[in-house]
Formats: structure tokens, sequence, C-alpha cells
């Protein structure tokens, strides 16, 4: 129950892209590319205090299964969009680039449940990728609840069937929670156990963060690409 | 990495932030003797430093200029006596940057036909190299003159061999964080230049 679908982590697989990371976790296969800090523009979203974090979620249209796989603007990726880029507004140390935006894009390839944990822990490789001050590296993961029993980072089918689904990112120095979401009902002996699960599963989650960029510089090449083996 | 602990004391480190009387550190960076080289990162303009920029716009009382940051720098055509024209790149010092990262420069000087290599900023300093080794190395290798800004352009010119300064260039970018790279990059400017002969 407390067994990971088996996560693989390449940074800087993007020419053009500041900061870029690819992520396998099961059946997901996701990109992130960071741009920025660059001039904020419109102008009038532009602060004079901070940079400004954007996020767009998308999904490929052939991403996924059923109602999944749909791209373009729709409520489901507003509302990732919108916690992603709160759960790195508050690691970012924006304060250092006033009137710039920090723009954060993550593309679903293929999906299959735990896209948001998955889309988490790529951004947050793509920005240390990129040079990007932050007080931590966030990782995520999910936890659910099947039959009763708690177990960590549920697929789809897990996810669709089980009783209740629970999408946690962590910032692993202080512990704090990032992102912090729920479908269906727990208890609370059942939220501090997945709570737990979760936080050992993130440990793993961060491990594997932190290689993917320091194989980068352990093996540096010229050109970016992206070979999944 | 982000996050992980640097020192137990509340020591001032660049790149780092102190929290509950610990720093950590913020970027991806090298850590040796009390000090944090990052790998990776936008530029953030500092007065003194040398830049290599592109004139973006020629405005009533002075030039703006591209410098691969967000903040594009202004020139105020008081300060100098060439005229320049959109396009054209010039090699500066940053003379002012206020808490709104308003950037100025002066003591431009226009620079010769050339191409640009952009780098990233963090990497510069190895591109210069001690006591401007490294660049005196590909100067003399391929009989080019280089001009390394510290916002991260990299101007090539002259008559001599820009191809292979080039590709020096980019080596130096992708290696900057191993040892000995001085002698590499000699090693492989003689290599190259025999083949090319």
């Amino acid at each position: 129950m407390d067994e990971l679908r088996p996560v693989k982590i390449v940074a800087r697989v993007l020419n053009d892209a500041d900061g870029s990371a690819y992520i396998e976790w099961g059946k997901n296969k996701i990109l992130a590319g960071v741009y920025g800090p660059s001039e904020c523009v419109p102008r009038h979203e532009q602060s004079l205090y901070r940079a400004v974090v954007r996020c767009r979620y998308n999904m490929a249209p052939f991403s996924g299964m059923e109602e999944h796989g749909r791209s373009g603007p729709s409520r489901r990726s507003k509302e990732l969009s919108k916690v992603i880029k709160e759960s790195f507004e508050n690691v970012i140390i924006s304060e250092n680039f006033p009137k710039t935006q920090i723009e954060i894009f993550v593309e679903v390839l293929q999906s299959d449940g735990g896209t948001r944990c998955a889309a988490v822990t790529a951004a947050a490789v793509a920005l240390a990728d990129a040079g990007i001050p932050m007080k931590d590296m966030i990782s995520a993961v999910a936890v659910c609840k099947i039959d009763g029993k708690m177990a960590v980072d549920p697929g789809k089918e897990e996810d669709n069937f089980g009783e209740s689904d629970m999408p946690i990112a962590f910032s692993p120095r202080t512990g704090e929670l990032l992102l912090y979401q729920m479908d269906g009902l727990l208890t609370r002996d059942e939220l501090a156990e997945g709570l737990k699960l979760a936080r050992d599963a993130s440990e793993k989650i961060r491990k594997l963060q932190v290689d993917a960029i320091k194989k980068v510089y352990e093996e540096p090449k010229e050109e970016r690409f992206l070979i999944v083996k | 990495m982000p996050g992980e602990l640097l020192s137990d004391r509340a020591d001032r480190i660049a790149y780092a932030f102190v929290d509950n009387g610990k720093a950590y550190s913020t970027v991806v960076g090298l850590f040796a003797e009390g000090k944090l080289v990052p790998l990776e990162g936008p530029y953030e303009p500092l007065p003194e430093d040398y830049i290599v920029g592109i004139v973006a716009e020629v405005k009533f009382s002075g030039y703006s200029v591209d410098m691969n940051t967000a903040y594009s720098a202004f020139l105020s055509s008081r300060e100098i006596r060439e005229r320049y024209s959109m396009g054209d790149a010039i090699f500066a010092k940053v003379s002012m940057v206020d808490e709104v990262r308003s950037v100025e420069v002066n003591d431009a000087k226009k620079l010769p036909e050339g191409r640009l290599v952009k780098v990233s900023s963090v990497k510069i300093p190895r591109i210069i190299g001690k006591k401007n080794s490294m660049v005196d190395t590909i100067k003399s290798a391929t009989g080019c003159d280089i001009f390394a800004g510290r916002n991260g352009y990299v101007w090539i010119a002259g008559k001599g061999n820009a191809n292979l300064a080039e590709q020096a260039v980019r080596m130096i970018e992708v290696q900057a964080h191993t040892t000995g790279l001085t002698d590499r990059v000699a090693a492989f400017l003689k290599s190259e230049s025999g083949k090319q002969q």
C-alpha cells in the first residue's frame, strides 16, 4: 500500500526553455518548461515588488482516456493551473525580480491519474534547472482510500473506483503542505495515516528530483534531447 | 539544491536565505569554503558590471539596450560621443541599478562587426577565466577579439576563426562546472586548428 508507480525524471530536455523537465510516472508522461524571469506582459499585471508567477497546465488531445483527455481551456485545466501556480508562489523568491513574470508550462502528453502531482514534481525540477531562486524544491504525491484502506499514489482506475483521493504537495525542508485537495470523504485517522504515507513517498520523489538535476551536470551535453529508454 | 542546508548558523551567503537561524540554498549550485556558486540562473545587473548589449530602440535622449534580462538598460546620449542605430552591439558599463531594476549604462563603445553568442550569465566568469586566462587562450588560438559581457552575451569579432571561437565558448558553457577546463580548451583549440589547416 506504500508502493509508488515507477517514476523517471529527466531534467533539461528543451533547448529554448530556460529550464525544463520530463517525467514519467507510471503511465503519465508530462513535459514541463519554465521561461523567465522576463518582462511581464500585459503591463497592468506586473508588480513593482515581485515577479508574477504564471502557470499553464494543458492536456494534449491524445493524452488520455474519456473525459480526462481533453485539450484546451476547461474547468479542470484552469483549476490545475491555479493550484500549481499557488504551490510555487510559496517557494519562489519572487522579490528578487520586480516587474517580471515567471512562466511555468506543463503539457500532459499521456495521462493516467495523478497528473497534478507529477506536474508539480516536474515543474519543480524545471524551475531548479532554470536557476530560479526557490526556498525549496517541492515534491508531490497523492494518497487514496481503496476498499477501506489507505494507499499511496493511485492510478486512474484506483482513483475512479476508490472511495477517496487526496493529492498533496510538500515542501520537504519544512514539511509544509503547499497543495492539499481531497475528493470523497476520510475520517481523521485515515487522514493522518494518508499524510504519513504521502510524506514518506514524497521523500522518495525528492531523491529522484535531486538525481535528475545532478545528472545534468554529471553528463553535460551540448544539445538537449529527450530520449526515453 | 534549493532548500538544502548550507550552514547551522545564520551566515549571510549569496544565493542563500536564512530561516530559523540556519542558512539554506535557493539554487542549484556548488558550495565550498562558505561560498555558493550557482550553476544556472538569470542575470541580475549590478553596478560596475561590463555588459554586451544590443541597441533595441533609439529614443530622443538616448538608447534602450537589450541585455539578455527582463530589464532593458538605458544609455543616455549625453554620456557618449558616438551615434548608434538599432541592432548595433555595444560594450558598456552598468552605472546604476535601482530597486525596481531600472538600469542605466555608460562608458559605451561600439563593437566591431562580429557575432553574438548567448550563454548563461553564471558561466561568464569561467569564460573569462582567472586573470583573463581563458579568453586569452581563445584569442591567441583563433585570432578573434572576444568581448564577454557579464550579462551572458559574448561578442566574437575580428578576422580570426570565429567558428572555432564559438565552439570553444559553447564547450566552456557546457563544462563550466568541471575542473581543469583551461587545459582542455587549449588542447581542443590546438587539435581543431591543426585539423583545419
